[in-house]
């Protein structure tokens, strides 16, 4: 494949991408006109949109793409569950002290491990 | 009910809402997306455009890798479709509980600006704002964090190579991490249920078919943890005896 071929594929790749992400909001918007927030269907709906959510995180954790595949699963375990620690520990929730602290820690990691 | 005077305080609120967790959220996960871009050699402007323009982050991911794996077009296409289908229900969960004046042809507008990030917080805070104010909330919200992302995938494609790899780990990180976060701030239990049949069947499915298991962990899970709670969690009514 030469170059010129790749840089339209890029764009063609990218304009599939655009246009299937937007279709999947439009049909929210689409079908969102018929649905009523008391109904048992929006209900269902929620449930089913927070375990595509929770999967989507604990595959960005559990099983990630890129730099972070590089740290010991253990330890991405044991850094979320620490900041989640810090999150509950108080009943205001702790947002940005927890995200700092798994932030930091994974930073600490980064740091030691190509320390000498 | 009342939090806010007018259209315009409920705006400026979502904007301060923005500016705190949720856009350092999105310009990091941003910043990590275009240094991936530029490790795997991208164009600058195509990375960028891609944060504006798809503006889902794991489809942005799934993209790059698919593409880089020498996929076909269709493939790719449909991949970053499927894990675009939770938009459908994001969308569906969350505007329905707009004003009904709100709910016009423009939210096809406003709904690109919807992310994970935007609909979390949205869905928190809805329950304590009056309807009339709800859709001004969310785009005070939504704008920046939509903003913010093309100019973090940006910087990180240039800063890539030259930032220590530490920042770069602690920068990926943060994305996940708010989304685990938030889950603890959730209050329905068939949504308590779901996120935690979720995170079990989410990882099993991914090991049988990864482009459809988004979707397939979502009805099962959904399911599942719906009809838990309607047959044992939720109050019934009262039964009253003849």
């Amino acid at each position: 494949m030469n170059a010129d071929m790749q840089g339209w594929g890029v764009w063609l790749a990218l304009s599939a991408a655009c246009v299937g992400t937007y279709l999947c909001r439009a049909a929210g918007v689409k079908l969102s006109g018929h649905i009523h927030q008391d109904s048992e269907v929006f209900r269902w709906l929620s449930a089913v949109t927070y375990a595509m959510v929770a999967a989507l995180t604990v595959r960005m954790i559990l099983m990630p793409l890129g730099l972070l595949a590089t740290v010991p699963m253990l330890l991405r375990v044991l850094i979320c569950v620490l900041s989640l620690a810090v999150m509950v520990s108080s009943p205001q929730r702790r947002l940005v002290p927890a995200l700092l602290t798994g932030t930091l820690l994974m930073l600490a990691y980064g740091v030691w491990r190509t320390s000498p | 009910m009342n939090r806010f005077a007018n259209r315009r305080e409920a705006f400026w609120h979502g904007i301060r809402d923005a500016l705190g967790a949720p856009v350092l959220v999105l310009f990091a996960g941003m910043v990590g997306f275009g240094a991936m871009g530029r490790t795997h050699g991208f164009d600058a402007w195509m990375t960028g455009l891609t944060s504006l323009l798809m503006f889902a982050l794991p489809g942005q991911v799934v993209m790059l890798e698919m593409f880089i794996s020498g996929s076909s077009l269709l493939a790719i296409g449909f991949a970053v479709t499927l894990t675009s289908t939770r938009f459908v229900t994001m969308v569906v969960t969350l505007f329905p509980q707009l004003h009904r004046r709100d709910r016009n042809p423009l939210l096809y507008l406003w709904v690109h600006m919807l992310a994970m990030t935007a609909w979390a917080v949205s869905m928190r805070e809805f329950p304590t704002i009056s309807p009339k104010h709800r859709l001004s909330y969310f785009i005070g919200l939504a704008l920046p964090c939509w903003l913010i992302s093309p100019m973090g995938t940006v910087l990180g494609y240039f800063v890539a190579g030259w930032v220590p790899t530490a920042v770069t780990l602690g920068l990926v990180f943060i994305n996940p991490l708010f989304f685990l976060l938030t889950f603890t701030d959730v209050k329905p239990w068939a949504n308590r249920i779901a996120i935690g049949l979720g995170c079990l069947f989410g990882p099993v499915f991914y090991m049988f078919d990864a482009d459809s298991s988004l979707l397939l962990t979502g009805l099962v899970a959904g399911t599942l943890a719906y009809f838990i709670d309607r047959r044992w969690l939720r109050p019934r009514p009262v039964e009253v005896q003849a």
